[in-house]
């Protein structure tokens, strides 16, 4: 039984070689589906992660005027400490801001003044302070807004954002979630599953004359599928492997481009579970796909 | 061995057997004749389980293979070897692959498969080309090697349809003496064949002649004849070979053909 199960295992990888560029098409379309759905739950990932970090916390985004004495917008930064329901503040003066500014745009330490000589004068970029607080309020509108007039009130203060970060990412999460991604992946998992399915009956129609001498030597139904579903289930995983592959060289390139001032985010790559889903799942389509396609012959 | 009982089958309306019953016992080898059309083809299929029954019933190796569902067809068709008119044989792959078929997809050891493959290529004189691929064979050495992959599980019933269709006299002559050393292991054979000289070469053989799909001749008291107006009487006492091979030289003349 294990000899014969081994010979149809290998039946099935050989299988690859009919109707080749069928086979290569659906990978690609198999993979395109995976590393999609590996793309949007690298997303989900990141994004709840921070959901996580942030719970409970509203920001405040503070700009101040350019030209404003810079001892006093620091006095103003430690008076924050005494405000209820302070957690933190992350500060740039408009050196900082500059210096950061010249990181994003891959320069180094002091190389932005030196190519733009009226910058090592004084920085363009105001003054900016990301203050972040846990309120312990019930109104919690009314509480943003009476904060943010206070903050705006302050000397020098030009503009005051309040990001009441959890509350906008979760609510426009499960928006997304609702009505875009979900159907999404769901189509793009039909369509996996229809394009596995009808390659294998490629397959199959290819190996009718080996199917039909098969079944009038005494071969099982069984004996017969077992490679064409192999082949689908093959299929699907070198799918999910190479998308893999490919979710890891993007999250290379990309992992640090959202991790700057105010957004500081660093995208997650998938976590193992995720991982071992996204080789399971198209696999098992792949396999009900091709049973499906093969079970009527 | 094979019990058959008032088989009958159509395509639409044009029936292709009508009402035939016959039997076979173990270690019987029947001559199947008749002309193109006759129902040789249809008959072998329904007893194989190509074909579904429509009427009638038929018992092989003490299976009801009108009983058997779809799933049980393959458990009928392992005892059961069968020389299809058309070869069937995968043009791809080797003599030996080919050969092999039914016993590797019994999970049999290598060793035993090869032992079994070699000794059989050898009997049908193959075994000089079993590393060679089907499709670069002849027409002849084709057909041997579907029979040879019948031969090689040794069945209880052998099936064959015009196995002799493509080899040349002496060819046909020892491919029966074949099928007469698997018959004398206690095989039952249905060989159906146009040549007469193949059955007149086999005195004593049992013969059954086909037309319109009725069993119209035979020479053996288990088929029931089938008597219709035009048909050439079976004369009576006509229970030996030469007498039916008389009748089918007969049936020939009338419909003016060949069939040396």
């Amino acid at each position: 039984m294990k000899r014969i199960l081994l010979r149809l295992f290998l039946q099935g990888i050989r299988d690859f070689g009919i109707n080749p560029w069928a086979q290569a098409s659906t990978l690609a379309a198999v993979t395109l589906v995976c590393f999609l759905s590996g793309l949007f739950l690298m997303a989900l990932v990141t994004l709840n992660q921070q959901l996580g970090m942030v719970r409970g916390e509203i920001s405040f985004q503070v700009y101040w005027h350019r030209g404003t004495d810079i001892s006093q917008i620091r006095e103003q930064w430690q008076g924050y400490a005494h405000i209820p329901g302070f957690l933190g503040v992350k500060t740039f003066t408009p050196e900082e801001a500059l210096e950061e500014l010249g990181k994003r745009l891959g320069r180094t330490s002091g190389s932005l003044e030196k190519e733009f000589p009226f910058l090592a004068e004084k920085s363009p970029l105001p003054a900016t302070a990301l203050i972040s607080f846990a309120p312990n309020n019930r109104n919690l509108e009314r509480w943003i807004s009476e904060t943010t007039l206070f903050l705006e009130s302050q000397p020098g203060v030009s503009r005051v954002v309040a990001t009441p970060l959890q509350d906008e990412l979760g609510r426009a999460w499960r928006k997304v979630s609702k009505y875009v991604m979900w159907p999404s992946i769901s189509f793009l998992t039909l369509t996996l599953g229809l394009l596995v399915g009808n390659t294998i009956r490629l397959s199959q129609m290819a190996r009718s004359h080996e199917t039909e001498i098969l079944q009038l030597v005494g071969a099982f139904n069984w004996y017969i599928r077992t490679p064409l579903i192999i082949n689908g289930a093959t299929l699907s995983l070198s799918g999910g492997l190479l998308a893999l592959g490919l979710l890891f060289l993007v999250h290379m390139q990309v992992h640090d481009v959202l991790n700057f001032p105010p957004l500081l985010m660093e995208i997650q790559f998938l976590p193992w579970q995720l991982m071992l889903a996204l080789l399971l799942a198209p696999t098992c389509m792949g396999i009900a796909a091709s049973w499906l396609a093969v079970r009527g012959q | 061995m094979i019990h058959v009982r008032h088989l009958s089958h159509s395509f639409g309306p044009y029936w292709a057997l009508k009402d035939c019953t016959f039997s076979l016992e173990k270690g019987d080898f029947v001559f199947l004749s008749g002309p193109s059309g006759a129902g040789k083809t249809t008959l072998l299929r329904l007893l194989h389980g190509s074909l579904s029954i429509q009427r009638g019933e038929v018992r092989m190796a003490d299976i009801d293979v009108k009983r058997l569902t779809r799933q049980q067809i393959p458990s009928l068709r392992r005892q059961v070897g069968v020389v299809f008119q058309d070869f069937k044989i995968l043009p791809l792959r080797t003599v030996q692959q080919n050969i092999a078929l039914p016993l590797d997809i019994r999970g049999l050891a290598p060793q035993h498969i090869e032992r079994r493959v070699r000794a059989v290529a050898r009997a049908l004189g193959l075994d000089g080309r079993l590393s060679v691929r089907c499709g670069e064979l002849s027409g002849g050495e084709q057909q041997r090697v579907a029979i040879a992959r019948a031969f090689v599980v040794n069945p209880q019933v052998l099936l064959a349809d015009e196995p002799t269709g493509n080899l040349d006299p002496e060819l046909s002559l020892r491919l029966v003496e074949l099928f007469k050393q698997f018959q004398a292991y206690g095989a039952t054979v249905l060989f159906a064949t146009h040549s007469i000289d193949l059955m007149r070469r086999h005195p004593g053989a049992h013969i059954m002649r086909l037309e319109q799909g009725m069993i119209t001749n035979a020479n053996w008291p288990g088929a029931h004849i089938f008597r219709r107006p035009d048909a050439m009487p079976v004369r009576p006492g006509a229970s030996n070979a030469d007498d039916v091979r008389a009748d089918e030289a007969e049936h020939d003349r009338r419909d003016g053909r060949d069939r040396s």
